[in-house]
């Protein structure tokens, strides 16, 4: 009996135990190969999604120029130090991070070559999320004036900008904060764009600690566009408007304007304590356009701008200060001529210097100026060629000119003389990544009775460019 | 014995000059898509050796794989942009055009919707957010929920300028990445309307007869309707290759422009070129 029991407990146990093995089992069989790839595949769509919201970008521009003259120096004959025909350099070498969050974005790109490090951007984007229209942009940013400054170098046909965006705008980015107008992609007003922002004024910061503000007056740079392609496909063009008004800390009693005394257009100065703290007004207006055509002999492009407006400078140079203008002179002490030496017709004393100097604010020169580029860019058929002709030209002063520049009490420099520079280039698209250029332009100022300006002076720029991009 | 070797030997020659070793990436329009992949389902039977990837995602992401150097072809319901030829003049590439046939975009509803025709007008008004319930057009009292492609899509663009007349979608649309998806929801809510190309017409979807003369006449979506261009929302289909690939891709594309690869494209549900 006890055997009995004793086996019917084992059934017992051993049933349960095989049911429980079977339910494992089945359990088992449950998980769904499908539903294992597919969890697979999601979590690597995950993944990518992240990837892709961060972009790494660059370009690397290699060169060699030559100049008609050593040591002449040209806004086409990139940053020579000394007296130079010719160089190799790296024009440029840049490294761009952007990471694009849904409705934000962050911005970093720096430049480095032989010449040292430089930040670029350094900069957060931010839209609003309810008619993601407007956008608010702080950091170090390139200015929204025009066309040119804006355009990469990586793209850009020619080597260098136009002489006069390179003096207006020595550094293209500045630092501050810009709120930007432009509707949806699905928006009927998306072809239009308004960007306006507050700057400090001085230009990018090239290096740690440099070109900070230094005058507390903050610049409002403004850019209106308008950018379209026609249904056919055919035709893409572009207009603009800028507005700049700015200026900067005048810290020196004298001043210098324009006005014509007795038939001759000179600097006339005026002097006064209450000028040092005051500011000097710096105002521009802009116009550009943009015609990119797809044209049965290949696409082309006519684009062009001017520039006109008011600009203070120096006495030797009309470029925007990037830190507060100043001069140096020598320091001097009277001296009392010696018994025996004495002339009573002469001073009693007379001036030596001493050795040492002193930095001064240097005084303001007020002057009016205009400046203007064109580019002509045509690409060869289906052929790997671009050509490109580019005319610029840069008028410092437009109240003066030529031979009135240099006349005796004028007080005129060559920060006065206009340039205009003829370009012509050719480009070879070898891929995606690689393009070579070979451009000459060819630099005109005007002659004027300057010493060293009373002639056209040989600084005819050669560029072959080799550009690496990714 | 000599019999048995010349017909093995003229066998194996034979196959020589059928096979082809080529290997092609397809990328683009999801319209498109469904011909491609037929066509090369095809095409790689009667060439062997032959090896076609067809993937869709959009026109706008053909293109993009175009100048990226990441596909062969890109097929687009569209043709090129402005932009997209400058990005491949900036690379240095020549490109080429080709069109292949033509697709009828319809416009879906659930089949339990009542409705079974509307104007441009009307449809307008609805992809632009004016028309809200499907009472305003002669429907239900039911809300209507709008399915439109993303902005990357041929399809997207070419129902805005042609239907909408270039008017902007309303900010509440739907926006789905792939023409089946926009199917599947439609099919799967009472109140839903997007819009497919014919080939992708299947049981769970009515499509809508369209008028495009103020209701004076209504036309339905169908290959007929498409070939004698009754059907007002008709548009080319495209394959963009480089000059450099144009050896590797021409078979391919020869086939699909012959009248057997013209008759797979009507087949599948498109209008071929004759």
């Amino acid at each position: 009996m006890k055997i009995m029991k004793t086996k019917n407990y084992l059934k017992v146990i051993y049933a349960i135990a095989v049911m429980l093995l079977l339910g494992n089992m089945a359990f088992a069989q449950e998980t769904n190969p499908t539903d294992t790839l597919t969890d697979h595949v999601k979590k690597l769509n995950d993944d990518v999604s992240f990837l892709k919201k961060i972009q790494f970008s660059g370009y690397i521009l290699a060169q060699y120029q030559s100049i008609d003259s050593a040591g002449a120096g040209s806004t086409e004959f990139y940053k020579s130090v000394g007296n130079v025909k010719n160089q190799f350099a790296l024009r440029e070498a840049r490294i761009k991070l952007v990471y694009n969050g849904n409705l934000s974005q962050y911005v970093f790109q720096f430049d480095a070559t032989e010449r040292g490090v430089a930040i670029k951007d350094m900069y957060a984007k931010f839209t609003e999320p309810w008619l993601k229209t407007v956008s608010l942009t702080v950091g170090h940013m390139n200015r929204p004036f025009g066309f040119e400054i804006g355009y990469s170098s990586g793209d850009r046909e020619s080597p260098e900008r136009a002489r006069m965006s390179q003096t207006i705008f020595p550094s293209e980015r500045d630092l501050g904060a810009m709120l930007t107008f432009q509707a949806p992609k699905t928006s009927k007003w998306n072809p239009l764009k308004l960007e306006m922002g507050l700057y400090n004024g001085t230009g990018g910061a090239n290096a740690a600690g440099t070109n900070l503000e230094f005058d507390s007056k903050k610049d409002f740079i403004g850019h209106l566009t308008y950018n379209k392609s026609l249904k056919n496909e055919k035709l893409n063009f572009g207009v603009g408007v800028s507005y700049y008004n700015g200026g900067w800390r005048d810290g020196s009693t004298d001043k210098y304007d324009m006005n014509n005394i007795a038939g001759v257009e000179q600097f006339v100065k005026t002097s006064n304590t209450s000028f040092i703290g005051s500011i000097t007004k710096r105002e521009y207006y802009g116009v550009d356009a943009q015609v990119n055509m797809d044209l049965p002999w290949g696409l082309a492009t006519l684009r062009g701008e001017y520039i006109t407006g008011s600009q203070p400078g120096t006495s030797s140079s009309s470029t925007s200060p990037q830190t507060a203008p100043t001069s140096t002179s020598n320091v001097t002490t009277k001296v009392v001529v010696p018994n025996g030496n004495y002339n009573k017709t002469k001073d009693t004393t007379y001036t030596v210097a001493t050795g040492a100097t002193t930095t001064t604010a240097s005084p303001v020169y007020n002057r009016n100026f205009n400046g203007g580029y064109f580019y002509f860019i045509q690409n060869i058929a289906k052929t790997k060629f671009q050509v490109t002709v580019k005319y610029d030209w840069y008028d410092p002063n437009t109240k003066i000119s030529g031979k009135q520049i240099g006349v005796k009490n004028s007080n005129t420099s060559s920060a006065d003389i206009k340039y205009s520079t003829l370009g012509l280039g050719l480009a070879y698209k070898w891929d995606n990544n690689i393009k070579i250029t070979a451009y000459y332009a060819m630099v005109q100022n005007e002659v004027t009775l300057l010493k060293g300006y009373e002639h056209e002076i040989p600084d005819n720029v050669f560029t072959l460019r080799l550009q690496y991009k990714f | 014995m000599k019999k048995i070797a010349l017909t093995i030997m003229i066998g194996a020659i034979a196959m020589a000059f059928t096979t082809m070793n080529i290997s092609i990436k397809i990328k683009g329009s999801d319209t498109v898509l469904p011909v491609s992949q037929k066509e090369a389902e095809v095409f790689m039977k009667k060439n062997a050796g032959a090896n076609i990837s067809v993937v869709g995602g959009g026109s706008g992401v053909g293109f993009a794989a175009l100048i990226d150097g990441t596909t062969d072809i890109a097929m687009a319901s569209r043709s090129i942009k402005f932009s997209e030829k400058q990005k491949l003049s900036d690379a240095g590439k020549a490109y080429k055009e080709v069109k292949i046939g033509f697709d009828a975009l319809s416009v879906i509803v659930n089949p339990q919707n009542k409705i079974s025709q509307l104007t441009r007008e009307q449809l307008e008004g609805i992809f632009t957010g004016k028309t809200t319930n499907w009472k305003e057009v002669g429907g239900e009292d039911m809300k209507i929920v709008v399915y439109s492609r993303e902005s990357s899509s041929g399809t997207f663009e070419f129902f805005k300028e042609h239907v909408l007349k270039n008017k902007n979608y309303a900010s509440s649309i739907m926006m789905m990445p792939a023409t089946g998806a926009i199917v599947q929801s439609v099919s799967q809510t009472k109140g839903a309307i997007g819009y497919v190309g014919l080939a992708y017409i299947e049981n769970n979807v009515k499509a809508l007869k369209v008028s495009y003369d103020k209701g004076k006449s209504f036309i339905t979506p169908s290959m007929a309707t498409a070939k004698d261009k009754t059907y007002p929302i008709t548009r080319p289909l495209f394959y963009y290759y480089l000059s450099t690939s144009e050896k590797k891709v021409k078979p391919f594309v020869d086939f699909i422009l012959s009248s057997e690869g013209q008759k797979i494209l009507e087949q599948v549900g498109y209008v071929p070129l004759q």
